[in-house]
């Protein structure tokens, strides 16, 4: 299909699910859930948490369908923004009940540098503009993209990626500065 | 500072902000100038937009079958009308599906034991829970022959209807022990979910507290598992499966005492 074909027929299932139509939530589930949940995996790491992430931030779309045309946004983006929200509150939940063993969380989230690169099939699946940032990733350097991607899906500062991926401060802050240089050069003229 | 005269550094900031990474006062700063200037707001929401795609580049995984049974069974209770919930101050202690099995592993004797326990040790127990527990406790002790045993609980654990099995007597008791209460133009269903072949309907749950079904103890033995599904009034028609979503689910364990 299409991107700009699946992104209108998402629309329209969002439209319906706004109207409290539970049909169009299940068709919304079978066209994204596998999306959504490898997100959430990727950004707390923990299948059962990330099968809750999924299941609440489903909830919440079919609570707030009707929010999404305001947002202006493509609509799998508006729903992985949910998803990430959700991802984040759960972990801030675990840091906190978890205040004195956040040795055991930093050893869940950490060593993430690996297989992040979208494949193709997911590319086809991405809006105009996630196909767009996807091409002008490739042509960062892995560490770059994947350290990026990681500042922005667990929405991590300098430091805690530093301490994360046990990196030196430095050059977290050196990749991050080249990569949104580059990315931003490679962005300009596109959507 | 006019932000909009120095393009680059603009867009390198609202990058930085959008990713996240452009923290403390730094980023309240910005915040300011995205207020009071135009363009500092149109280049702020362009990069916004754009991180945001990064949630759809991520590697898909198909997520377990059940992820989606449960939306669906939280979606039903959310639109059942006439849905009471259970007493605030007893949810935690009757979510403790680990603690009912045990009790029922453990006997008769022993799960009345542990109530009482429970009851003295939980100062939050509302009297509503009490009574509830008191009534258990009268009907476990008033059905001596009791050897099969199983709590099924909704998909938050809570622990809502005890299923009690009288093979002597072909008699299969169900009690309600959460607040949940079908529509009217609903009916539950109790099924056995045998290890293979397709769930065998139990029978059809009147709207009262207290269900007597009959039973005999080749409808259950060796079943793992007993199962509620949500279906229209009187059941589903005919010798199929449950047709609505599965509400509450336990094992069924066999009285070791």
């Amino acid at each position: 299909m299409q991107p700009d074909t699946r992104d209108l027929e998402l629309t329209t299932l969002l439209d319906r699910v706004a109207r409290q139509d539970a049909s169009a939530l299940k068709v919304l589930y079978d066209r994204s859930a596998s999306v959504l949940f490898g997100l959430a995996m990727r950004v707390v790491r923990n299948p059962e948490w990330a099968e809750d992430v999924v299941q609440e931030s489903y909830l919440t779309i079919w609570r707030s369908a009707g929010d999404y045309r305001a947002s202006l946004s493509p609509p799998m983006a508006w729903m992985g923004l949910i998803v990430r929200s959700r991802a984040l509150d759960l972990l801030r939940r675990r840091a906190a009940e978890r205040a004195d063993r956040t040795d055991e969380l930093d050893e869940t989230l950490a060593d993430t540098l690996e297989g992040d690169a979208p494949n193709p099939m997911d590319e086809v699946q991405a809006s105009q503009q996630a196909r767009a940032l996807h091409r002008c990733l490739q042509q960062l350097e892995q560490a770059q993209r994947q350290v990026l991607s990681l500042a922005y899906l667990r929405d991590l500062s300098h430091h805690e990626l530093a301490e994360q991926l046990r990196l030196p401060l430095g050059t977290v802050k050196t990749w991050i500065r080249r990569g949104l240089i580059q990315l931003r050069g490679c962005m300009a003229g596109t959507i | 500072m006019r932000l909009h005269e120095h393009p680059e550094l603009l867009d390198r900031l609202a990058a930085s902000y959008a990713l996240g990474t452009l923290r403390g006062g730094a980023r309240r700063r910005f915040e300011t100038l995205a207020r009071q200037q135009p363009a500092v707001q149109a280049a702020c929401q362009h990069w916004l937009g754009r991180m945001a795609s990064l949630t759809e580049l991520q590697p898909a995984i198909t997520p377990p079958p059940y992820v989606w049974t449960r939306i669906q069974n939280q979606l039903q209770l959310e639109t059942t009308p006439r849905l009471a919930t259970p007493p605030r101050g007893a949810i935690g202690w009757w979510q403790s599906l680990a603690l009912w099995r045990t009790m029922a592993a453990a006997g008769v004797c022993a799960t009345v034991a542990a109530v009482v326990v429970g009851l003295q040790v939980n100062q939050g127990l509302r009297s509503e829970a009490g009574a509830q527990i008191a009534e258990l406790r009268q009907q476990l002790q008033a059905t001596p022959q009791i050897q099969y045993v199983a709590v099924l609980a909704d998909e938050k654990s809570t622990a809502s209807m005890l299923v009690t099995i009288d093979p002597t007597n072909n008699t299969l008791v169900l009690q309600r022990v959460s607040g949940f209460q079908e529509g009217g133009d609903r009916s539950l269903q109790l099924w056995a979910l045998p290890p293979s072949g397709a769930p065998r309907s139990l029978g059809v749950l009147g709207q009262g507290p207290l269900v007597k079904l009959t039973a005999a103890e080749a409808d259950v033995r060796e079943v793992p598992t007993l199962a509620i599904s949500l279906e229209p009034r009187g059941g589903v028609p005919g010798a199929g499966g449950p047709t609505g979503p599965v509400l509450f689910k336990g094992s069924l364990i066999q009285r070791m005492l």
